[in-house]
């Protein structure tokens, strides 16, 4: 008996390749049926997100069952030959290994982000509720929930923020706690604002005003997240009632300056003001930051603190991959061998080999 | 020796119990590990119902509410402090207050354990009849507020380490750990608020006593209660700002402590 894992991913297929993999949510009982009622396959899942596909199987030998998933890919999705290496097959211990990786995070494009970890979930739900995994795939899939749990709790995986908009959340919910009082404006219609804007409103602030220099811009942009849009002359009479500032207007000078913040300071009665200033070259005069209860970061403070977020979460891999081995070494799910000694890791696919050495 | 511990063996307990706490969430923050634990709550808890039952015996021994010195008066404060982190803190998720509260009660105590002395003298039985319950109100209602001023010089500080980390845009791991800069601000004035309200509640009783109130003793209190009244009255007409009320309140907590020093 073997256990078997056949996929792609962000680090071995293009974004073009893999969408042509995707199983949809409607077609996925059916495909999980299928790939289960072939030859020599006991039990199945189906992982596919968008920045992976992956079939885990428990076949009655590994060989076959790679086989018969390469050729049910192959018949469904029209794999042509060179699609092929894009692939990596994984093993029994291997197989394990990855799964629990996989779950951690820690094979993830943003390293150690959680959402992977209720895909998983969703996953083998999917597939249990369909009956097409026994034993081994449920001891394992539960086994890969309680390792994720475990590496996400105990060390500083899922520590800090990794991006520009993460960071300016973090920032946001370290000043004022609850986003669910805060006022959101946004200065100048751009991409980057927009993103920043959308992440602050996704974990909960209250609503959001943009001012634009073209008004249809900021009415565009007002109407697309449920706000109210502004004439640019009138963005300083509305700081007194906003909490965060979102900058990016693509003016060649300065457009917030310490007077125009303290005049609004005075009638916030202490209340903090948050300011991101995304623009290059900057919107915010920096003498901004000295005002009382006024924290102004720009977008090298934000990317600098992504950095170091991003540095702290490779420097636990170790520590994480340490903690899976031990998880590893727990493991008792017969004709799995001894984990990691599995035959699969050589024939991974190239990119995603070489990622992983 | 061993009759002065078995005398201060709660209190002792409860002094290790603070020394405790601090030091496990320190080592957590140091290896930034730390998360808002039961751990933390529980020695905390431990640490409390130590004084408790400190307090209790030694009102058993006073024949009377236990603050009659120096010592008594210590762990007084220090129990008000830990009364009102529990009030205060685990409710508005500001549970960190407890590493901050921590070391000064643990201070607290060990400066009332290096002021005990010998043998503790129960009150002569003659004595305890003469005992004015107003006095008594007196005197533990003016505590509880120095204790909820002490707290709020501690979430002063907190807001104060905070505010710097976001100015300077140094996030240590500690940043990651404190509560969000509002929730403390916020702490801060509650803090004054329950401290003046106590205080003045304390005041007040002594206008019932059976006695006149001592004027001497009285007017020191008198002027922290001006001062807390000052800045309580200032935050809640005018609105000075959180930085400047945590950074006030975090140097108004001398006062009490001046005044304390040269009332005992």
């Amino acid at each position: 008996m073997g256990l078997v894992c056949l996929g792609v991913n962000h680090k071995t297929a293009p974004v073009e390749v893999r969408e042509r993999f995707a199983f949809s949510k409607s077609a996925l009982e059916a495909a999980l049926q299928e790939v289960a009622g072939g030859e020599g396959i006991d039990e199945t899942v189906v992982l596919s997100t968008c920045n992976r596909v992956e079939v885990y199987a428990v076949c009655e030998s590994s060989d076959a069952g790679l086989a018969h998933l390469e050729g049910y890919l192959r018949d469904h999705f029209g794999v042509e030959k060179g699609e092929v290496d894009l692939f990596y097959r994984l093993r029994d211990g291997e197989t394990a290994r990855h799964l629990f990786r996989v779950a951690s995070g820690l094979d993830s494009m943003v390293l150690g982000e959680t959402e992977i970890f209720g895909q998983v979930k969703k996953a083998y739900a999917a597939a249990h509720g369909a009956g097409v995994t026994s034993r081994l795939l449920n001891k394992l899939f539960q086994h890969s929930f309680k390792v994720g749990k475990a590496v996400r709790s105990s060390t500083h995986i899922a520590r800090g923020a990794t991006s520009v908009g993460s960071v300016a959340v973090d920032l946001a919910e370290k000043i004022f706690g609850d986003l669910g009082k805060c006022q959101v404006m946004v200065l100048g219609a751009g991409d980057m604002s927009r993103r920043t804007a959308q992440s602050l409103m996704s974990r909960g602030a209250k609503s959001i005003i943009v001012s634009n220099r073209s008004y249809d811009k900021a009415e565009e942009l007002a109407v697309e997240m449920g706000g109210e849009a502004i004439r640019f002359d009138d963005w300083a009479m509305a700081i007194p009632k906003v909490d965060i500032v979102i900058s990016s207007t693509g003016a060649p000078h300065t457009v917030i300056h310490p007077d125009d913040v303290q005049a609004a300071m005075r009638r916030r009665r202490g209340r903090p003001l948050f300011v991101i200033d995304i623009a290059v070259p900057r919107d915010v005069e920096a003498g901004v930051n000295e005002l009382e209860n006024v924290y102004l970061y720009d977008i090298d403070a934000l990317e600098a603190i992504a950095a170091e977020g991003r540095r702290e979460r490779e420097a636990q891999i170790k520590v994480c991959d340490a903690m899976i081995e031990e998880h590893m070494g727990e493991m008792d799910v017969p004709g799995l061998g001894s984990g990691g000694e599995g035959r699969g890791r050589e024939e991974m696919g190239g990119e995603y080999r070489a990622a992983h050495e | 020796m061993a009759g002065e511990v078995m005398d201060r063996l709660f209190l002792i307990l409860s002094t290790v119990c603070f020394l405790g706490g601090f030091l496990y969430v320190v080592a957590g923050i140091r290896s930034g590990a730390y998360r808002p634990s039961r751990v933390n709550l529980t020695i905390m808890g431990l640490g409390f119902v130590f004084q408790c039952v400190y307090l209790w015996q030694l009102g058993q021994l006073r024949g009377r509410c236990p603050i009659t010195n120096g010592f008594d008066l210590l762990i007084f404060v220090s129990w008000s402090m830990v009364l009102f982190y529990f009030l205060l803190g685990p409710p508005f998720r500001v549970s960190l207050l407890g590493v901050f509260t921590a070391p000064m009660v643990f201070l607290f105590q060990v400066g009332a354990l290096l002021i005990s002395g010998g043998k503790l003298e129960a009150t002569p039985l003659a004595e305890r009849g003469k005992l004015d319950p107003w006095l008594e109100t007196h005197a533990a209602l003016s505590l509880m507020g120095y204790g909820a001023f002490a707290l709020a010089c501690v979430a002063g500080v907190m807001y104060l380490v905070q505010d710097r980390q976001l100015k300077r845009q140094q996030l240590s791991n500690l940043f990651y750990s404190l509560p969000p800069i509002t929730a403390l601000g916020r702490t801060v004035f509650r803090l004054l608020v329950i401290g003046f309200v106590l205080l003045t509640a304390g005041i007040g009783s002594a206008f019932l006593m059976k006695d006149r109130p001592d004027v001497v003793h009285l007017l020191p209190t008198v002027a922290v209660w001006v001062v807390y009244g000052v800045l309580v009255g200032w935050q809640l007409v005018r609105g000075m700002g959180a930085r400047k009320l945590a950074l006030v309140s975090a140097w108004a907590f001398v006062l009490p402590v001046l005044t304390l020093l040269l009332l005992h």
